[in-house]
């Protein structure tokens, strides 16, 4: 049955090819922790896509709960906690998967860097990597205030009066990130909810996308 | 697949119309130990994640996300913080190179160096060598780089006392209690403590809520004429009994959250 | 020959071993999730407390609406919600406290809300209506008729608790 909806959809859209060059393209020895045990430093560009997985579902499921509004945001995120099932452990997960996604790319980057695989042809990917990370603090940054507790408050404050320390552009950007020009707060808190729900994982998704489709057509960089 | 001349498609699409069938690809093509993405390396690199998800969870399991108080804009006692990733760049600001009129300098110069030369790297490392050893100024930027983030880290972490910060911080949904403004301890918390202490006992910028505290009329009595923490001594002034009735007011309020 | 059946049989072998793994994987993530987005609909129904509505000696044969308000926890959010009843004394003695939420689609329902059909409760979104007894009229939009308050009487007092459907609707 599922062969012939398959059979049927493949026969209009000719899907085999699109899948096929992924699930056959031969993957080398080198890079094969099962034949070299240190072949694992491989595996963290892997974990960090398996991590960010983790963590767009996990923040999918918070959103169910979480209300990015000064008077309730610390009291949704501290009900979805203490009263909601398993609320610890997908806020866990979240939580620790944001310190984890930050050590697994760094492990990642170092990977890259010190095998000199960002050399031609592979420029522009190792741009898009680095892209990707800024990303990845970004998201780390604007999620750091969702709780809205003490924590989150003060440790946004100073971010913004670093943006603020930006010659002539400083003070708009401090605003536009806040969104007001002296309070942090409603509107701050809006604004950083859009930017790390909506923004941030928009562009996380198009450079992962290049990402991935340049490691395809370029293949993994060979041996030392 | 072919390309080019003499394809033909279906209507007027891109689809081919003489698909051939998938014929896996014989191994025996390829020389060396080399293996198909799916199954036979998926399947590592899935038992790996595998592996790494176990570990991940019982991190999660082991260590509740941390939620501190709700945020007091005028709670001007707390040190804050950054997260851990950003706390190199925190400690960094704090020396006087990076701060004061080098702000800029130290903000966004530096930092900006920093990435930028991180994004251009292939093409400020553009020789053919690939191994560490043989493109030493690389390979020693980078392992500055890294040492000086590992020990700005641990600088910046060292100094904080985390159980204290976390212990002071703990989560309480402020409890609803009614205050009873008519009665003689009131009074005397009025001219005594309500300075700092809020007049709903809610707390200030430097003193704490009395809501949800824990101790005795003998304890409060104590404290209210030595001290505690930051609180300097002889706050109260007043007769023995007003010291009465005010620590009793206060175990009565902290009565009805119990 | 042999062999070719043999790499067969150990490409489905990683094929099941793969799906396994992967299924272990779904599984260690979304478990956690999915209760946490199931549970609502796991916490068990709230009692709902009595609350005092009314004297009994202000309850007539003739319904009246009497309103209360009841504390809600919706969640984190806590608040005072109105409640209202439509409330008599049967024939019997008995005392009736229908709900004004109209059965075909949640409207509120009123007392000889329309003067066309008197001794009859009307729901003015779809010209609903109900006898006295709470009943639905045939031929009219409802499928059933109103929801009984649970009720109780203490020293002279109606106290009035959850609205429940009737028997067999």
């Amino acid at each position: 049955m599922m062969q012939r909806i398959y059979d049927w959809i493949d026969e209009r859209v000719d899907i085999t090819p699109l899948w096929r060059d992924i699930a056959d393209h031969e993957v080398p020895e080198h890079v094969n922790p099962a034949h070299h045990f240190s072949a694992f430093v491989y595996c963290f560009g892997g974990l960090t896509f398996f991590v960010t997985v983790i963590q767009v579902l996990s923040g999918m499921f918070l959103t169910m709960y979480y209300v990015p509004d000064i008077e309730n945001a610390w009291k949704s995120v501290y009900y979805l906690q203490t009263e909601v099932a398993h609320g610890q452990i997908v806020r866990g997960m979240h939580h620790w998967g944001a310190s984890v996604v930050i050590v697994m790319l760094f492990l990642h980057t170092l990977r890259v860097f010190f095998q000199g695989a960002y050399k031609k042809p592979r420029e522009l990917n190792w741009m898009v990597g680095v892209m990707i990370f800024f990303v990845m603090l970004g998201l780390g940054l604007t999620g750091y205030l969702l709780p809205w507790d003490n924590k989150a408050y003060f440790a946004t404050q100073v971010t913004l009066e670093i943006a603020e320390g930006v010659p002539f552009i400083g003070e708009a950007t401090k605003t536009l990130l806040a969104g007001d020009a002296e309070i942090v707060g409603a509107q701050t808190l809006t604004r950083f909810f859009a930017i790390h729900v909506f923004f941030l994982p928009a562009a996380l998704f198009l450079l992962m996308g290049i990402h991935f489709i340049m490691i395809r057509k370029q293949g993994i960089s060979g041996p030392l | 697949m072919k390309k080019g001349k003499g394809m033909q498609f279906v209507g007027d699409s891109r689809i081919t119309a003489d698909k051939q069938k998938f014929i896996p690809k014989d191994y025996s093509e390829y020389p060396g130990r080399t293996e198909a993405f799916w199954p036979n390396f998926l399947l590592k690199e899935w038992l790996v994640g595998a592996v790494f998800l176990v570990g991940f969870l019982c991190l999660t399991l082991a260590h509740p996300a941390p939620l501190e108080k709700m945020a007091d804009p005028t709670d001007a006692a707390y040190i804050p913080l950054p997260d851990w990733y950003f706390l190199f760049l925190y400690q960094f600001l704090k020396y006087e190179f990076a701060s004061g009129p080098y702000f800029v300098l130290g903000a966004i110069v530096a930092p900006g160096l920093a990435f930028g030369g991180l994004l251009l790297a292939p093409f400020l490392d553009k020789g053919p060598n690939r191994r560490p050893v043989n493109r030493p100024i690389a390979t020693g930027l980078m392992l500055l780089g890294i040492i000086s983030v590992f020990w700005l880290t641990y600088e910046a972490a060292e100094h904080v006392n985390w159980e204290e910060k976390a212990e002071n911080n703990k989560p309480v949904l402020q409890p609803e209690v009614e205050i009873d403004t008519e009665s003689a301890g009131y009074a005397v918390f009025e001219n005594s403590c309500m300075q700092c202490h809020g007049d709903q006992l809610q707390g200030g910028g430097a003193a704490p809520s009395l809501i949800g505290i824990d101790y005795s009329v003998e304890e409060l009595k104590d404290i209210a004429k030595n001290g505690i923490r930051t609180m300097p001594a002889g706050q109260f002034k007043g007769s023995e009994e007003e010291l009465q009735q005010l620590a009793e007011f206060i175990v009565s309020v902290n009565e009805q959250v119990k | 020959m042999s062999e070719k059946k043999q790499q067969v049989s150990r490409r489905q072998f990683l094929n099941y071993t793969l799906t396994g793994v992967g299924g272990f994987m779904a599984a260690g993530m979304l478990a956690p999730m999915v209760r946490f987005a199931i549970d609502p609909a796991l916490q068990p129904q709230s009692k709902g407390d009595f609350k005092a509505v009314a004297q009994v000696d202000e309850i007539t044969n003739e319904p009246q609406r009497f309103d209360w308000t009841i504390d809600q926890t919706d969640a984190w959010y806590e608040s005072e919600v109105t409640k209202s009843a439509w409330v008599y004394k049967q024939e019997d003695g008995s005392i009736l406290a229908l709900s004004p939420v109209c059965k075909h689609l949640g409207c509120v329902v009123s007392w000889q809300g329309n003067s066309d059909y008197p001794e009859q409760f009307f729901c003015p979104c779809h010209d609903g209506r109900y006898y006295k007894s709470g009943e639905n009229v045939e031929g009219t939009p409802p499928p059933v008729g109103l929801d009984i308050y649970e009720h109780k009487i203490e020293d002279g007092t109606l106290y009035l608790g959850k609205a429940k459907p009737r028997e067999g609707a």
